[in-house]
């Protein structure tokens, strides 16, 4: 594990904010009303840093994290990734960031199920490269990804589908592939919603590993304060507004 | 590199998909099934009329024919393009083979010997061109015999009998007279009842070249061309040979005699006679049609202006005005046989227009799978777009699958369309057999067997028509998924 992810330049917390966001406001219609879930937001989360966003059951916190994560769009404010608006990227710029700078690791794994386990670890990459990049550097990635994988332990297990794996196997695959094209944020949703306790932990400890060994940014939101609290940081989304913060 | 390989993917896996691609492969079975058998059976139409007609033909509608066809000959051989010219006669008939087979015919006279470089009629004969064949493709024969066979059946084809006087006697005791007084006579094999046999060999009468038959024909009068039972005109003859050009029209009803002799027992031949007024009369001889062919690399059109220049010439004016309404005209072979050849045109275009029709049906099949798969995979989609892929990326591994399963599915379909085509005749004699189904009627079709050549032309235009659609079936939803909002679409229940 001590060996995961080689990390970008950083190596140390910077007080520089990597990603930051301005007055953020996200409004959703349901039916004939609205729900205005974010409220004007401000957040800023340097380079390094372990941020957690907690909130209760549909407080925004997820729509929060698609939004800094460029999933989403805000219907005001903005979202600055090293001080460039993403809003002025287009569709592809967009998409570029979330291949190359972005992981994202979701409560429910999101694998393909027709991948096996390298192939869904492969997929940031594949998406990267173009056939003949891919077939190019075919070697290096497959090198990378099985580097990846063995050090979240899941070397054994190449050639499954994530049909014939547990759901603390299916998410180490999921972070396996969201750390495959070495991104500068890792967004976690719910990383361990949808695991017992024992599972939630271990994975739990691979996030702090990253964070703390490969200095691996991290934005996670969740529900449960146990697993907040092993972030540097806690930001408490409620009623659309981040309403405090807790530091460790 | 991941539009490829999700592709591959869902292609292997997407058990739904092969539906579509069974439906692809299907419609382009089907397509190359009709047209590889409408467009032979055009083809082999073309082929066989222009053998059996020569490249131009001069003709009369009207069953009197025309004059001076000789001088129009003469004109004609002369030209350099011209490789032979022969007339032929045209009539009606009732013809009775041996005392036993009575039936009404087509009567076709030629000068058989002039015929060689005309057109191809002599191909069809068996006893002077097939059976040599036939033997020349044993592979027991050997070289020197082959070459001997070749040189027999390289003969100009003729009436002349095979078979002494005393043989036909020794055949047919119940014949009397001068037996030189028989004339050669060749016979449409359907005439005379030739089949098949079980493994598709064509069985003949044992005694078939000793039968004798008696003709009865009408002569007809270019004045007033009414039939008069009086002046009927009888002749016996003995079959030397049987004609299969596979025009069922052709050899079903018509009989093939000696070009002289069937002029004069039609009245058609050079008359001289003195009327009931004292006015001496002189008749030219009269044929029905002039069969030309071309030296290989003539141009058929100008030939053909050309000749009708001779036959304006020839015919004059006085002439031209006494034929009225139906004059004598010079026609390539095509327009000659116009009327079986834009018919079956015409039919080969409707029944591929109609089963093209039906093939659309499986643009439909694809776009709904194709909407099916894309609502399944919306998660997929999310999770891909999550990773970074743009919409026009998502938009193409849907496109890509379509077209995918066109390539496979129409390749599929070639393959099950060439095994189909090359075994038809085959599956068509099992389901006569097993069944009882004749869906191939000789009578209605005009060849005996299914035409099974594959023009790969019309095939490549067929597979890239079945490419294209899978491609637009897979279009709207591939439009779809490209514009699903990766979060919409990670939420998707």
């Amino acid at each position: 594990m001590a060996q995961l992810a080689e990390q970008p330049e950083t190596t140390i917390k910077s007080d520089a904010a990597i990603l930051r966001a301005s007055g953020v406001r996200k409004t959703f219609r349901m039916g004939e009303s609205t729900v205005t879930v974010l409220k004007n937001v401000d957040l800023s989360i340097r380079t390094g840093e372990f941020v957690a966003i907690e909130g209760r059951s549909g407080s925004g916190k997820s729509t929060l994290l698609h939004i800094l994560g460029a999933l989403d769009a805000a219907d005001g404010g903005s979202i600055f990734y090293d001080n460039q608006d993403i809003a002025t990227l287009d569709s592809a710029g967009k998409s570029r960031l979330r291949n190359t700078h972005f992981g994202f690791v979701f409560q429910f794994y999101y694998l393909l199920p027709e991948l096996n386990v390298m192939e869904n670890t492969l997929l940031a990459a594949m998406v990267e490269y173009s056939w003949f990049g891919f077939r190019t550097h075919h070697a290096e990635l497959r090198k990378r990804a099985t580097e990846v994988l063995d050090q979240l332990g899941m070397a054994h297990r190449l050639k499954h589908r994530p049909n014939q794996l547990s759901g603390g196997e299916r998410q180490r695959v999921a972070i396996a592939r969201a750390l495959m094209n070495k991104p500068r944020v890792l967004f976690a949703d719910e990383p361990t919603g949808n695991l017992d306790a024992e599972t939630g932990r271990q994975i739990m400890s691979v996030m702090e590993n990253l964070h703390k060994n490969h200095n691996q940014t991290i934005a996670m939101v969740t529900h449960d304060r146990t697993i907040a609290r092993q972030a540097d940081r806690i930001l408490v989304l409620k009623d659309g507004k981040l309403e405090r913060a807790e530091e460790r | 590199m991941y539009k490829l390989h999700l592709i591959l993917k869902y292609l292997r896996k997407r058990r739904i998909a092969w539906v579509s691609l069974i439906a692809v492969m299907m419609c382009t079975a089907m397509v190359i099934v009709v047209i590889s058998v409408m467009g032979g059976w055009l083809r082999m139409f073309k082929e066989t009329f222009h053998d059996i007609t020569g490249d131009i033909v001069i003709s009369r509608r009207s069953l009197t024919g025309f004059a001076n066809y000789e001088v129009m000959i003469e004109k004609i051989k002369a030209l350099p393009e011209v490789a032979g010219a022969a007339p032929t006669l045209k009539t009606y008939g009732l013809i009775d083979i041996n005392r036993r087979m009575r039936d009404g015919v087509q009567v076709i006279g030629l000068p058989l010997e002039q015929m060689q470089n005309v057109n191809g009629f002599r191909h069809s004969l068996y006893r002077q061109y097939g059976q040599y064949i036939e033997a020349t493709d044993d592979p027991k024969t050997t070289a020197e015999d082959r070459e001997q066979l070749k040189q027999l059946a390289e003969r100009p084809a003729s009436f002349a009998k095979p078979y002494s006087n005393e043989e036909y006697q020794a055949a047919n005791p119940e014949l009397k007279g001068n037996l030189n007084n028989f004339a050669g006579m060749i016979v449409g094999a359907g005439v005379v009842g030739i089949g098949k046999d079980a493994k598709g060999k064509i069985e003949h009468w044992p005694a078939l070249f000793t039968a004798y038959a008696r003709l009865t024909v009408m002569p007809l009068a270019e004045q007033g061309a009414t039939l008069d039972p009086m002046t009927k005109s009888d002749r016996y003859f003995f079959i030397v040979d049987d004609s299969r050009t596979k025009v069922w029209q052709y050899d079903s009803n018509t009989v093939y005699v000696p070009f002289d002799l069937l002029q004069k027992d039609l009245g058609m031949d050079k008359k001289s006679y003195t009327d009931s007024e004292g006015n001496k009369i002189n008749e030219p001889a009269r044929t029905s049609e002039i069969h030309i062919g071309l030296k290989l690399g003539a141009n058929l059109w100008a030939t053909r202006d050309k000749i009708q220049q001779i036959v304006d010439g020839a015919i004059g004016s006085d002439q031209a005005t006494q034929l009225g309404i139906d004059p004598v005209v010079v026609q390539t072979w095509e327009q000659f046989n116009a009327k079986f050849i834009s018919a079956v045109e015409h039919e080969k275009v409707l029944v591929t227009f109609l089963f093209s029709l039906i093939s659309i049906v499986a643009i439909f099949l694809i776009f709904c799978i194709f909407y099916m798969i894309v609502v399944e995979k919306t998660r997929d989609i999310g999770i891909i777009k999550s990773v970074g892929a743009t919409a026009s990326g998502v938009a193409g591994i849907f496109l890509g699958y379509g077209l995918a399963i066109g390539i496979v599915g129409s390749g599929l379909g070639l393959l099950a369309g060439y095994l189909i085509i090359h075994n038809i005749n085959f599956l068509h004699e099992k389901m006569g057999e097993l069944m009882g189904i004749q869906i191939w009627n000789p009578e209605v079709y005009a060849f005996d067997i299914i035409p099974n050549t594959i023009n790969p032309r019309e095939v490549a235009v067929i597979m890239a028509v079945a490419v294209v659609s899978s491609v637009l079936g897979a279009f709207v939803p591939a439009v779809r998924a490209a514009r699903l909002h990766p979060v919409e679409a990670l939420r998707f229940e």
